[in-house]
């Protein structure tokens, strides 16, 4: 072990040992905590990884302390005024992603990138979208960072499948891509019914006006839970319209359920497109 | 005694129910609408998360509605359809299901809240109402978009809104009169910080046979499974709750809510004392104290932490409000003012259609403080908070807290 090594190890240590109880109950000492983080991230990357190599498959090891000291780093760069430090780190966590490291790791770096990340880290994290082990934290961290996101989503749309592509349908819709709609539209017939669901979801929380027609039939088609999801997404799709100035197109919803729901357990549904209707006068 | 018989709609349409009227359970909406009662007076109930506060939860339905479903992720063994569910989404699809408890874990609470008023259902939903700020006001969006009925299981503003001396404080906060406000409600203990923690070292264990470990997960993030996880453990876990804080503090701040009459606003600065927050375990924090715009402050302290030391917060004292702080002229206004209305409870509520006196949007307002309380612990900074955006003001990381992207197929 050369000297920065153990110099580093011996910051890492000074994180907080657990209680009997594997707790972090006693001895939380906040001053000795911050002073060893300060000095970890005075030694920049190569410190930054060096912590990195002392992290672990879950129940491959002991990395409680590396684990902890990781994210008061992320904290520290974030409460810094200078916002280099907090971009120079997650660079660094970024640049350790989609190789080697064990997939568990890497949900680890993509969670802590989902606290300091910035759009520095979009392009790596889209990579990861298409990953069956790291598409649904990557995903996440995108949707948390917005700034860039959506063209990740886009373009990895097409390579993606199975739970990949419902995970990033559905960031589609949170991150409103207008330009996916088409795209979203024709999994609106999916075979999937996640699928179908995540698609009307997202054309809707888009605010998609030329997707109304195609939620309505949805919709109307749809039983059970999916129907009252989709019911759901035309109820949400006229509120943006109407949101939008678009009353015309709205009402034109409101009055299609209000018409159409006649089966009384449905009662409810025709209520709400009469306060919808109601609000749009 | 004769038992209950419940009759589908086609029977109950075709006038087939007969002489056991009395005693048939009708879904509500059979005879013509959701704000129609059933002559009997009964709906028909699912319970939704059968752990240490299922039955509890149930009870708060009231004595008119009956058990009809149970539902939780560890039914995978035995799990019929018909009356023992495993998946929410069937027993939501169920048309005699009036009214539903839930009382799973906190990072469900506003998912089934929000799909159960989405089929048409009424709910009371256990405390903390969500996991998160942005699912709250997702909750109170459903509520108002399906005109449902919406409790938190938590009632002690029940007992504050018959109380004169809240009354009065209440009747004088919400005039507006008195600015700035000084008054200061400091909670100390009580908030189970060191019960409510997580493991930071657990190794991942087998999953049971008889869980659904992908569906208790949920939105949250899929983890190892680990026993402590789970089964009442996982409130200290950020995945499902929020600490002994937010699974206390609904209790003790919704009546203080209510008496200083902060349901519709929040907090706009937030400061916590307190040590680096572990990423995935709740732990050890000092105190925290929120601001409002109008200078009423909330304090809580824990008195777990630091260890070994006196009460670590000392800077303020408690101070209430009085008719004396204002001038005569106000005062002659406060006196003036009529009494607020009662608040209605669930049972109530479900026959009136009457708002319920715990409703979404008021309770959405009581959990965003332990919600901001946890964000100060969190992140280790001031938050300055916008109550009418609801989002957190120049620190884009802090804001990423508020609201807080989920797994597929899981979203607000």
């Amino acid at each position: 072990m050369n000297e920065q090594t153990s110099a580093l190890v011996a910051l890492v240590n000074k994180m907080p040992d657990p209680d009997q109880r594997g707790m972090y109950c006693a001895d939380i000492d906040k001053e000795k905590i911050e002073g060893a983080i300060a000095k970890i991230l005075k030694g920049g990357r190569d410190n930054i990884i060096g912590v990195i190599d002392m992290l672990v498959e879950p129940g491959k090891g002991d990395d409680v302390k590396a684990h902890y000291a990781l994210h008061c780093m992320a904290l520290h760069v974030c409460k810094l005024k200078n916002d280099r430090p907090r971009r120079r780190f997650s660079r660094t966590l970024a640049s350790q992603l989609g190789g080697d490291r064990p997939k568990e790791v890497q949900k680890y770096l993509v969670r802590e990138l989902q606290i300091a990340g910035g759009k520095e880290v979009v392009k790596a994290l889209g990579a990861l979208l298409v990953d069956e082990e790291l598409c649904e934290p990557a995903a996440q961290a995108l949707a948390a960072i917005g700034d860039g996101a959506a063209e990740q989503f886009h373009s990895a749309l097409s390579k993606a499948s199975g739970k990949c592509r419902l995970t990033i349908m559905q960031n589609l819709g949170v991150v409103r891509d207008v330009k996916s709609a088409d795209a979203l539209k024709k999994a609106v017939s999916d075979e999937d019914g996640a699928v179908r669901i995540a698609a009307v979801w997202a054309l809707a929380n888009i605010g998609d006006a030329d997707s109304a027609n195609v939620l309505v039939r949805a919709a109307d088609q749809a039983e059970g839970w999916e129907r009252t999801q989709t019911t759901k997404a035309c109820l949400l799709l006229a509120e943006k319209l109407r949101a939008a100035g678009r009353k015309s197109e709205a009402v034109r919803i409101y009055r299609h359920l209000r018409d159409t729901r006649s089966d009384p357990a449905e009662r409810y549904v025709r209520d709400a497109a009469k306060i919808g209707l109601a609000a749009s006068d | 005694m004769q038992k209950s018989k419940r009759v589908t709609r086609r029977q109950f349409l075709k006038g087939s129910v007969g002489a056991a009227a009395v005693f048939t359970i009708v879904p509500r909406h059979v005879l013509g609408g959701s704000g129609q009662t059933p002559p009997s007076e009964k709906f028909g109930g699912a319970l939704i998360g059968c752990g240490g506060r299922g039955n509890g939860t149930f009870g708060g339905l009231g004595p008119n509605v009956e058990k009809l479903a149970i539902c939780d992720v560890k039914f995978v063994k035995h799990a019929d359809n018909k009356k023992v569910y495993r998946d929410f989404r069937r027993v939501l699809e169920r048309k005699d299901i009036d009214v539903v408890a839930i009382a799973t874990p906190p990072h469900w609470h506003a998912l089934i809240s929000i799909a159960a008023m989405e089929a048409g259902k009424d709910v009371l939903c256990e405390k903390p109402m969500t996991r998160f700020i942005a699912e709250g006001r997702a909750v109170a969006e459903a509520e108002k978009r399906y005109n449902r009925i919406f409790q938190i299981g938590t009632f002690g503003r029940f007992g504050r809104s018959k109380n004169q001396g809240d009354i009065l404080t209440h009747k004088i906060m919400k005039s507006g009169l008195l600015k700035p406000c000084k008054a200061v409600h400091i909670k100390r203990g009580g908030l189970k910080v060191r019960e409510w923690s997580g493991m930071v070292n657990a190794q991942p264990k087998p999953i049971p046979d008889s869980l659904d470990w992908d569906m208790y997960c949920g939105p949250s993030p899929l983890r190892p499974f680990h026993p402590h996880r789970f089964g009442g453990t996982h409130r200290g876990y950020w995945d499902y709750e929020g600490g002994g804080l937010t699974d206390m503090g609904q209790h003790h701040f919704d009546p203080v809510q209510w008496t200083f009459a902060k349901d519709d606003t929040s907090p706009v600065e937030i400061e916590a004392f307190a040590p680096p927050a572990h990423p995935e375990a709740c732990g050890m924090w000092g105190y925290v104290e929120l601001k409002y715009a109008d200078g009423f402050t909330i304090v809580m302290d824990s008195t777990e932490w630091p260890e070994n030391k006196k009460p670590s917060y000392n800077r303020k004292e408690s101070r209430g409000v009085s008719l004396s702080d204002l001038s005569e002229e106000d005062q002659k206004k406060i006196k003036e003012m009529p009494d607020p209305e009662p608040l209605v409870g669930f049972p109530e509520a479900i026959r009136t259609r009457k708002q319920a006196g715990g409703h979404a949007a008021a309770s959405t307002r009581c959990v965003t403080l332990m919600h901001l309380a946890n964000i100060a612990i969190r992140t280790g900074r001031k938050i300055h908070y916008d109550p009418v955006k609801e989002e957190i003001i120049g620190d884009e990381e802090a804001n990423r807290l508020v609201n807080q992207p989920m797994r597929a197929p899981w979203h607000l």
